[in-house]
C-alpha cells in the first residue's frame, strides 16, 4: 500500500501517530517542546481531519484523570506532555495504570528543575518507570509516529491493558525535521483495528467502580503483581506486534536494536536520539579498527533483561550512557543492566558507566572516543569504572565564566 | 555531507531558511535534516538553525559544530560573541553574509575566516517587498545556490515553506522570483570535500564538590539589565516625530522592553540602548508619528 515521506519534526510525527490511530479523545495541556503536538491535534480537530474530542484542561494532573476516566470507557486516548508537566501529572500515572486503561502519553523529553532548562534528558521519563506505564524510547521521528501505532496495538491487548508512554527528546527530535514515511491508513487499519475492550465500558447507564479500596494487602499484593504479570507480557506481545508491523509497512522495531554487534567486544548502551550519535560514533571506531558496537534501548518497561542478557553474553566491556543522573547513585539504566547481568556466567569483564547529555548537552566525537577508549581499557584490565561525568575542560572553563558574571563581582561571593 | 549553519534574530526567518534548504534537498532525494535551536524566544535575539543533507542517512543531531556553509542573516552577528557565527569556522568554510558591503571589503572589517559571498537581501527585500523582514525565502534561495541545489527545487520548496506559514499564494510567488534572482546573483562556491577533520581526543574535567554559594545556580549580582544593551540587535529602529504625535502613550503602553518614557511635555522619548527594534510601537501609533528607519552602523553607536 502507499505510504507518502515527507519532511516532519518529531512532534509533528507524534500528532500523525494519533491520527493514523484515529483516536477519540485527546485532553490537553501544553507545555515546552511538546506544545506543538497538541496545537496540531486541536487544528485538526477543529478541521474535522480528526474526528475526536480535544479538551483543553487546566493542568497536567486533570489531563491525565481526564485521559484515564475517558480510556475507562473504552473510547481511544491520546494525550502528551513533558518534564515538569509529567511529574505534575505523577500521582495520576500510578492511578489510571492500576485502572488498566489502554491509553497513548508522549512524553518529550525535557531535564527537570532545578535549574531550569527546555532542553533534555531522560530524568523525566524514567522517573515514571515504575508508575505501571509501558515505555518505548524512539531514535528518529520515524520511529515515533510507528510507535505510537505499536503502542495501541500492545496497550489495548488483552494481555496487557496498561498504559503506554512513548517518549521522544525535546529539540533532538521535537523540533529536529527529517524524512518520514506515513503509512497508508488502510495499513494502519489492518494493524491496528478499532478499539472493543472488554474489561471496560465506563457509561451512566452501567456504573462501575474502578481503583476500589482493597484493605489488609492480600488483595492489594494480587492487584500489583496482575499489574506486573501484564507488563511482562508486554514483551511478547511486543514481538508479535513487531512481526505484523514489518510484514505490513517493512519496518522492523524490536525490543533492543543492535547495531554493528557481531563481533564487537566492547558495547556501547544508549537509548533515545543520541543514539544516532552514537552509531556514527562507532562507524567511526570501527573504521579505525576497533571492534565496536552500540545497543539500543527501545523498551525500558518491561525491562527486555532476556534480550539485553542476549546481546551482552561475552563481550569484553561494557559501557551504559545514561542521560540521567540519580543523585547519590549514578546513571539509572546502569545499574539496571547490572543486575540483569549478575546471574550470568558469560558476564562481561568490565561495566563502566558515562553520565551525558544532560539537560541536552551535546556529545562531541570526542567525548564518544573517551569512552571507547576507557571502556577498552576496563575491560583489559577486567574492572569497571564509573560512573563518569562526561565534562570537557573547556566546558568547565565557560561555566566559570557565567558564575563569574552571576556572582558579585565587587565581594567575589 | 553538506552541513549548514544559520545565523539570525529572532524574526528574520533564519529556522524557515534552514528549513526550505531542507526541503529543497528532500525534493532532489537527498536525504534532509533541519532543527532550530531556540529557547526563551526574542524578537531580534541570536538564534541559530542548522540544515544536514546526505546521501545516506543522517546520524548526527542538534548544533552544527564544524559547518561547511555558513549563513549569516544579520551582519551585526558576526561582532556578538552570544552568537557564536565563528565558532567551529575555518579557511575552507563558506561563509554568506547579509551585507551592504562586498565580501573583500566586510571580510577586512571583521577578519571573518572563510571563503566570503554577501548580497544585500535586506535592501533587495525593501525594494521589491517595500516592507522590512521577508528575508527568509531569500537566504534558503542563496543557501541552496552555494550548497548546488536546483532552482527548481528551491521554487518548490519556497512554495511548501511559506505556504505553511500561511501566507497568501501572490506573496509566495513574488518571493520565489526575488528569491531566484538572488540565486542567480550568487556565484557557486563549491564546498570542500576534502578529508574529514580528524577527532581530537577531549580532556575530560569532571567537576569537584564546591560550596552551595558556587555548586547552586543562582545569580547575587545586582541587576544589569539597566546596563545591558541591546541597540544591537536591531535591523530597523523606530523614528518618532514629535509634530505628529497626539501624547495617546500606546506606544509607551506597548513597549514590551520598557524602552520609551514619557517626558514632562507629554510626548514619548525612545531610549535606543533598550529598543530591540521589534516595532511594536510603530504598529500600534495610530497617527504614524513613528516611523521604520533601517539601522545603521552609525546610527546603532548614538
Amino acid at each position: 500500500m502507499n505510504q507518502t515521506n515527507q519532511m516532519m519534526t518529531g512532534n509533528l510525527a507524534a500528532a500523525w501517530g494519533a491520527r493514523l490511530a484515529d483516536v477519540d479523545y485527546v485532553p490537553a495541556f501544553p507545555i515546552t517542546p511538546q506544545t506543538e503536538i497538541v496545537e496540531t491535534l486541536s487544528k485538526w480537530c477543529g478541521t474535522g481531519a480528526l474526528n475526536a474530542r480535544f479538551v483543553t484542561m487546566d493542568s497536567e494532573h486533570s489531563m491525565m484523570t481526564a485521559a484515564g476516566a475517558a480510556a475507562a470507557t473504552g473510547a481511544r486516548v491520546f494525550t502528551a506532555t513533558s518534564s515538569q508537566g509529567l511529574l505534575h501529572a505523577f500521582e495520576v500515572l500510578y492511578t489510571v495504570a492500576g485502572w488498566r486503561v489502554p491509553l497513548v502519553l508522549v512524553n518529550v523529553s525535557r531535564a527537570l528543575a532545578s535549574p531550569i532548562t527546555l532542553e533534555p534528558d531522560h530524568n523525566d521519563v524514567l522517573a515514571a518507570r515504575d508508575s505501571g506505564f509501558l515505555q518505548i524510547h524512539a531514535e528518529t521521528c520515524q520511529e515515533i509516529v510507528d510507535s505510537i501505532l505499536m503502542a495501541y496495538r500492545i496497550a489495548e491487548d488483552p494481555r496487557v491493558c496498561l498504559p503506554v508512554m512513548v517518549n521522544l527528546d525535546g529539540f533532538y527530535l521535537s523540533f529536529t525535521r527529517e524524512p518520514v514515511i506515513l503509512p497508508d491508513p488502510r495499513m494502519v487499519q489492518a494493524f491496528l483495528p478499532a478499539y472493543r475492550p472488554t474489561h471496560l465500558g465506563f457509561k451512566a447507564s452501567s456504573p462501575r467502580a474502578l481503583g476500589t479500596a482493597v484493605l489488609g494487602g492480600a488483595t492489594y499484593s494480587y492487584f500489583r503483581h496482575q499489574n506486573h504479570l501484564a507488563s511482562m507480557n508486554a514483551l511478547l506481545v511486543h514481538e508479535e506486534a513487531a512481526v505484523d508491523f514489518e510484514r505490513l509497512c517493512g519496518r522492523r522495531y524490536d525490543l533492543v536494536e543492535g547495531y554493528r554487534l557481531d563481533d564487537a567486544e566492547d558495547v556501547l548502551i544508549m537509548t533515545n536520539a543520541f543514539a544516532s550519535k552514537g552509531k556514527a560514533a562507532v562507524d567511526v571506531a570501527r573504521a579505525e579498527g576497533k571492534r565496536v558496537g552500540l545497543l539500543r534501548l527501545r523498551v525500558i518497561r518491561p525491562w527486555p533483561a532476556d534480550a539485553i542478557r542476549h546481546a551482552l553474553q561475552g563481550r569484553r566491556a561494557v559501557a551504559v550512557l545514561d542521560q540521567n543522573l540519580s543523585p547519590g547513585q549514578g546513571g539509572i539504566l546502569f545499574q539496571e543492566i547490572a543486575a540483569s547481568l549478575y546471574h550470568e556466567a558469560l558476564r562481561p569483564r568490565a561495566l563502566c558507566s558515562f553520565i551525558g547529555g544532560l539537560g541536552g548537552k551535546n556529545l562531541s566525537e570526542g567525548e564518544f572516543r573517551a569512552i571507547f577508549e576507557q571502556t577498552a581499557e576496563a575491560g583489559v584490565r577486567g574492572k569497571g569504572i564509573g560512573p563518569v561525568l562526561l565534562y570537557t575542560e573547556m566546558e568547565y572553563r565557560e561555566m566559570e565564566q557565567l558564575q563569574y558574571l552571576a556572582h558579585d563581582l565587587k565581594t567575589g561571593k | 555531507m553538506r552541513a549548514v549553519r544559520f545565523h539570525g534574530r529572532g524574526g528574520q526567518g533564519a529556522k524557515t531558511a534552514s528549513r526550505i534548504l531542507g526541503t529543497a534537498a528532500f525534493l532532489e532525494g537527498f536525504v534532509a535534516q533541519d532543527s532550530p535551536i531556540y529557547g526563551a524566544e526574542r524578537r531580534g535575539a541570536p538564534v541559530a538553525a542548522f540544515t544536514r543533507i546526505d546521501t545516506l542517512p543522517i546520524k548526527q543531531r542538534g548544533a552544527i559544530v564544524h559547518p561547511d556553509l555558513v549563513v549569516v542573516a544579520d551582519a551585526s552577528l558576526v561582532q556578538d560573541p552570544a552568537a557564536r557565527v565563528l565558532e567551529g569556522i575555518d579557511e575552507r568554510t563558506a561563509v554568506f553574509v547579509n551585507s551592504p558591503l562586498i565580501a573583500e571589503q566586510f571580510q577586512a572589517k571583521t577578519s571573518l575566516p572563510g571563503r566570503l559571498t554577501t548580497l544585500d537581501l535586506t535592501d533587495i527585500a525593501l525594494q521589491q517587498f517595500g516592507k522590512r523582514g521577508a528575508i527568509s525565502a531569500l537566504l534558503g534561495a542563496v543557501a541552496g545556490r552555494l550548497v548546488g541545489l536546483q532552482r527548481e527545487s528551491i521554487r518548490e520548496a519556497i512554495a511548501r515553506e511559506l505556504a505553511d506559514l500561511g501566507l497568501a499564494a501572490a506573496v509566495i510567488e513574488r518571493n520565489q522570483t526575488t528569491a531566484l534572482q538572488c540565486y542567480d546573483a550568487v556565484p557557486a562556491v563549491p564546498l570542500e570535500t576534502g578529508s574529514p577533520r580528524p577527532i581530537v581526543p577531549v580532556l575530560l574535567r569532571t567537576p569537584t564538590y564546591e560550596p552551595p554559594t558556587r555548586g547552586t545556580a543562582g545569580i547575587t549580582a545586582g541587576p544589569n539589565s539597566a546596563i545591558r544593551s541591546v541597540a544591537g540587535w536591531r535591523t530597523f529602529r523606530p523614528v518618532l516625530r514629535p509634530d505628529l504625535c497626539n501624547g495617546c502613550w500606546l506606544c509607551f503602553a506597548n513597549c514590551p522592553e520598557g524602552a520609551i518614557a514619557i517626558k514632562p511635555d507629554g510626548k514619548p522619548a525612545i531610549y535606543y540602548p533598550h529598543c530591540k527594534g521589534c516595532l511594536d510601537c510603530v504598529e500600534v501609533c495610530p497617527t504614524d508619528a513613528l516611523t521604520v528607519e533601517r539601522e545603521t552602523e552609525a546610527a546603532r553607536e548614538a
